[in-house]
């Protein structure tokens, strides 16, 4: 159970960047924190993982404790990479079994496998095969949260449904997902819940089943909420053509 | 086994409704018996790339909707009575039909216009 009241966050640059944010998330749910570049989204993400602390004296609760006291049980998957350039793929992952103690090493060899994934250091690696280092480092800590921020760079769509396919067949249930991506089409049927993040506040908190009883898709409500369009850079690129 | 790779999941319905629908499909066209097993919660999951507690939920939907029973420590098994079987034809039935009335209202077509076409449509397909 994540519970967040009234939350702020400022950078030292005095750049508010979310104010009031107010939601619960019980146990096994999962949900997707969408809203345009700069929103806020990866923000949240960080202060959820306790990467990043919220102003004043206001806490995130993970199970009735602060996400710094708990850090070992939160997988943080990002675009960013936290990975070792340096370390292959299973150097990475004997040193991430010393550190998590729940660390699956045979899942993640599983899942190296499964990505295709070659033993040399991550540093001669392309875009994309570091994006599955990252997911397969994340998933096989077997944490009871998992966040995930942008998980679909830099793959090709066969790819991102290749994932979602291990995803799906790998969790149990128990764990409470965070996961913010452009790729909405992917998690349409995914995630049990949509949080949109507007202006630094909260625009909107839908479940999946009330979206629909709306007969909406997450497509159809970030463009009315936000006026996005997935892909919509297509129609920009016909343009330049 | 309940085949459902052919299940294709749209974006309109809750997940667990389409799968609903789904297996009452497979009974109403005859394609399932009573008894034959279903996937696991996680094999379901697995194949629609869904999340577990979807496919919990739609066992459980299924289960109250008298579809389906699980047993102790086995594997979910079809079932349904004679009542419940000519309910779903009902229903099928009857959705179709309205799904086919609501759209000759909007071409604003009259019921006799409609009858017409309707006898003139069923010859033809009896004369092939």
């Amino acid at each position: 159970m994540v519970e967040i009241e009234k939350l702020y966050f400022t950078y030292p640059n005095y750049d508010t960047v979310l104010e009031n944010i107010t939601f619960s998330v019980p146990t096994g749910q999962i949900v997707a924190i969408l809203g345009a570049n700069g929103a806020g989204k990866t923000t949240l993400l960080k202060l959820i993982a306790g990467l990043l602390v919220p102003d004043g004296n206001v806490q995130i609760r993970i199970d009735g404790k602060t996400p710094q006291q708990i850090s070992g049980q939160i997988a943080f998957i990002s675009e960013a990479g936290t990975y070792f350039n340096d370390l292959t793929p299973k150097a990475y992952g004997d040193f991430l079994r010393d550190f998590f103690p729940a660390f699956d090493k045979a899942y993640f060899d599983m899942l190296l496998d499964f990505f295709g994934l070659q033993e040399r250091s991550v540093k001669k690696m392309s875009k994309g095969q570091k994006a599955k280092v990252e997911i397969a480092a994340g998933m096989a800590k077997r944490t009871p949260y998992i966040i995930m921020d942008e998980p679909f760079v830099g793959k090709d769509m066969f790819t991102r449904q290749d994932f979602m396919q291990a995803l799906s067949g790998t969790l149990t249930g128990e764990e409470t997902i965070f996961i913010t991506t452009h790729e909405i089409r992917e998690i349409e049927n995914f995630v049990d819940r949509v949080i949109i993040l507007k202006g630094n506040q909260i625009a909107i908190d839908i479940t999946l089943d009330e979206l629909r009883q709306e007969g909406k898709t997450i497509q159809e409500l970030m463009k009315e909420m936000i006026g996005y369009e997935e892909n919509s850079f297509y129609s920009f690129l016909d343009k330049t053509d | 086994m309940l085949d459902f790779s052919e299940l294709v999941l749209n974006t309109a319905e809750p997940v667990y409704a389409q799968i609903n629908e789904f297996v009452k499909r497979k009974i109403f066209l005859g394609k399932v018996k009573k008894g034959d097993p279903l996937p696991s919660r996680r094999e379901l999951a697995t194949l629609l790339k869904i999340n577990p507690n979807t496919a919990q939920k739609a066992f459980r939907a299924l289960e109250e909707a008298g579809l389906v029973l699980t047993p102790k420590n086995t594997v979910s098994i079809l079932y349904f009575d004679e009542e419940l079987l000519l309910e779903i034809q009902r229903e099928m039935t009857a959705d179709i039909v309205a799904e086919f009335v609501k759209k000759l209202k909007e071409n604003k077509l009259s019921f006799d216009e409609v009858t017409v076409l309707l006898r003139q449509e069923w010859e033809k397909g009896e004369k092939e």
